[in-house]
C-alpha cells in the first residue's frame, strides 16, 4: 500500500530565505500525524507543499500515490484533500455559513453544474458534525475567528477527503476549548478513516492524539514520537 | 418633459439602449472589483488606454480603437504576469500605471500632439453612440450575464476566498484571469460610453450601494444591477430635462442611492440593536 503522504528531502526558498532544508515526512493511510515547531519554522509552508499550492525547489512530494511533479493541474488531487487554514476569512462578501460549507463540494460537483439536494444534505451533515447548526444562516464575516475555523473544518469534511490538513486549528479558541476541538478532530479522523496532518506550535496539546509527531526546527524535520 | 419626447431623438434612443445593457451588466463587474480589491488594476487600465490613445494619435490611427486594444491586451497580460513575478496585481498595476502614463506623455510631447486631443479618449460621450457601439455594449453585457449565470458557484468561491477556491479543486486561476479580462473589456467599453474618468458611475457605485445592504451574493448582483439601471435611466432623464451633463448626472443619482443604502443599513442595524 502506498503512503498517503510522502515528502523526501524537501527544500523551499521564499525570497532569500531557505524555509525548508531537507524535510522528510511520511504518513501512512489512516495515521494522525502532527507537525510541531515554533512560529516561522515553516509548518504552514509544508502544508502548502502537500496540497500542491507551493512547489518545492528540490525534493519529492508524493500524495495518495501521485508524484506531484508529474502533473501540471492538481485540481483532481485537491478534491481529495481537505484544508483547514489558520487565518480567518477577512472577506466582506456576504456568504452564509451553509454556503461556505457547501463550497467544499464545488470541486467535485464539476463546472457549470448546480449543487444538488444530496450536496446540501452532506453540507448539513458536516455542519452538525462540527456543531455549528445554530449559526448556519449567519454571514461568515459576522462570526468570531474560532467559529470561522469550525466553518473551515466543516467545509473540509464536506469534501469527503482522504487527507485532512489542519493548520493550528485552535488558534482562535480560548484554552479551555482546545481539548474539546482536538477531541472532535480526532473522532472525525477515526470515523471517516482519514489521514490527518495537523500543524501546531503546542506539542503537549497534540501528544495524546498523534500516531507520529515531527518537530520542525532550522528547516529540518525530526521524528520525536 | 416625457420619456416619449426624449426618445423622439435617435441619439437618446441609443443612449437609453446602452444604459439598459450597461446599467444591468457592468455593476456586476463592480462587485468583482470590490470583492477582489482590483481598484488599482482599474486605474492602471485607464492609463494603459491613454497610452494606446497617444500612440493612435501619433500613428494617425483611431485613438479610441487603439486605446480599447491596449486595454484588452493589458487585461490579458496583467494576471499571468503578476502570477509569474509573484507580485500582487495591485503592485503591478501601480507599475503599469506610472510607466504607461510616462510613455504616453513622452509620445504626446515628442509627436507634438495637443494634450486635450489625447485626453479626449478619457471622456467619452454617451449621446454620440453609433450602432456598432451599441452592438459592442450589448455583446459584452450579455457575456457578463452569461458568465455569472453559468459559473455562479465558481465565481462565488473565488470572490469569497481565492485560496479556498483553489483548495477545493476549482480552476481558480482560469476564473481569476477571466474576471480580469472581463474587467478590461468593461473598462474599454465604458470609456466610450461615459469616459474613463467617470467609469465608476456604471461599474463601482451601484456595486458599492448593493454591498451595503445585501445579505447574499445573489442579492448583491441583483441589487447592483437594479441600482445601475436606476441611476442610468434616471440620470439620463434628468440630464436631458435640466440640460446638464449626462455622465455627471448619472453619478449624482448613483451617489444618492449609496447615501440611501447607507441610511437604510444604519436604520436596520439600530433596529436590530434596539430590539
Amino acid at each position: 500500500m502506498h503512503h498517503s503522504i510522502e515528502l523526501a528531502k524537501i527544500y523551499v526558498r521564499l525570497g532569500n530565505v531557505s524555509v525548508l532544508q531537507g524535510v522528510d515526512i511520511e504518513a501512512k493511510p489512516y495515521e494522525f500525524i502532527s507537525l510541531v515547531g515554533a512560529n516561522g519554522a515553516g509548518k504552514t509552508t509544508l502544508l502548502k507543499v502537500v496540497n500542491g499550492t507551493l512547489k518545492p525547489s528540490k525534493g519529492k512530494v508524493c500524495v495518495l500515490g501521485h508524484d506531484l511533479s508529474q502533473y501540471r493541474d492538481l485540481n483532481f488531487l485537491r478534491r481529495d484533500i481537505g484544508v483547514v487554514p489558520q487565518k480567518s476569512n477577512s472577506s466582506r462578501v456576504p456568504i452564509r455559513v451553509e454556503e461556505a460549507v457547501l463550497m467544499g463540494r464545488y470541486g467535485k460537483i464539476g463546472l457549470m453544474r448546480k449543487p444538488k439536494k444530496s450536496d446540501w444534505d452532506k453540507a448539513y451533515e458536516a455542519i452538525e458534525a462540527v456543531g455549528i447548526n445554530r449559526f448556519a444562516k449567519k454571514l461568515v464575516y459576522e462570526l468570531s475567528g474560532g467559529e470561522q475555523q469550525k466553518v473551515a473544518l466543516a467545509r473540509a469534511l464536506v469534501q469527503e477527503p482522504l487527507i485532512l490538513l489542519l493548520d493550528e486549528p485552535t488558534t482562535y479558541l480560548d484554552s479551555s476549548s482546545h481539548s474539546e476541538i482536538m477531541e472532535a478532530i480526532h473522532t472525525i479522523h477515526h470515523q471517516r478513516g482519514l489521514t490527518t496532518l495537523l500543524v501546531s506550535h503546542d506539542s503537549r496539546l497534540v501528544e495524546q492524539y498523534s500516531d507520529k509527531i515531527y518537530l520542525l526546527r532550522d528547516g529540518k524535520s525530526h521524528l520525536v514520537k | 418633459m416625457s420619456w416619449a419626447q426624449i426618445l423622439s431623438f435617435p441619439f437618446m434612443q441609443h443612449a437609453l439602449i446602452a444604459i439598459l445593457f450597461a446599467g444591468i451588466a457592468f455593476p456586476i463587474i463592480g462587485v468583482f472589483v470590490l470583492s477582489l480589491n482590483l481598484i488599482p488594476l482599474r486605474f492602471a487600465m485607464m492609463h494603459v488606454a491613454l497610452l494606446g490613445g497617444a500612440i493612435g494619435l501619433f500613428l494617425k490611427v483611431d485613438p479610441l480603437l487603439l486605446g480599447l486594444l491596449f486595454c484588452i491586451l493589458s487585461s490579458l497580460a496583467l494576471g499571468p504576469i503578476s502570477e509569474k513575478m509573484k507580485l500582487g496585481v495591485g503592485i503591478l498595476s501601480g507599475y503599469f500605471m506610472t510607466l504607461t502614463l510616462a510613455l504616453a506623455f513622452i509620445i504626446i510631447y515628442k509627436a507634438d500632439i495637443h494634450v486635450l486631443q489625447a485626453f479626449n479618449i478619457l471622456w467619452g460621450n454617451i449621446l454620440s453612440l453609433t450602432l456598432l457601439d451599441l452592438i459592442i455594449v450589448g455583446v459584452i453585457s450579455l457575456m457578463i450575464l452569461i458568465m455569472v449565470f453559468l459559473f455562479f458557484k465558481e465565481i462565488q468561491a473565488i470572490l469569497y476566498d481565492r485560496e479556498i477556491a483553489l483548495a477545493v479543486g476549482l480552476p481558480e486561476k482560469t476564473f481569476y484571469y477571466l474576471i480580469i479580462f472581463m474587467l478590461g473589456l468593461t473598462i474599454a467599453v465604458s470609456m466610450r460610453l461615459i469616459g474613463a474618468l467617470l467609469i465608476d458611475a456604471f461599474v463601482l457605485l451601484p456595486a458599492m450601494a448593493a454591498t451595503l445592504i445585501s445579505r447574499s451574493l445573489k442579492q448583491t448582483f441583483f441589487l447592483s444591477s437594479l441600482f445601475g439601471l436606476l441611476s442610468g435611466t434616471v440620470g439620463l432623464y434628468l440630464s436631458f430635462a435640466f440640460d446638464i451633463p449626462t455622465s455627471s448626472t448619472i453619478i449624482l443619482v448613483a451617489s444618492l442611492i449609496i447615501a440611501g443604502c447607507f441610511l437604510f443599513r444604519r436604520g436596520a442595524s439600530s433596529h436590530e440593536k434596539g430590539g
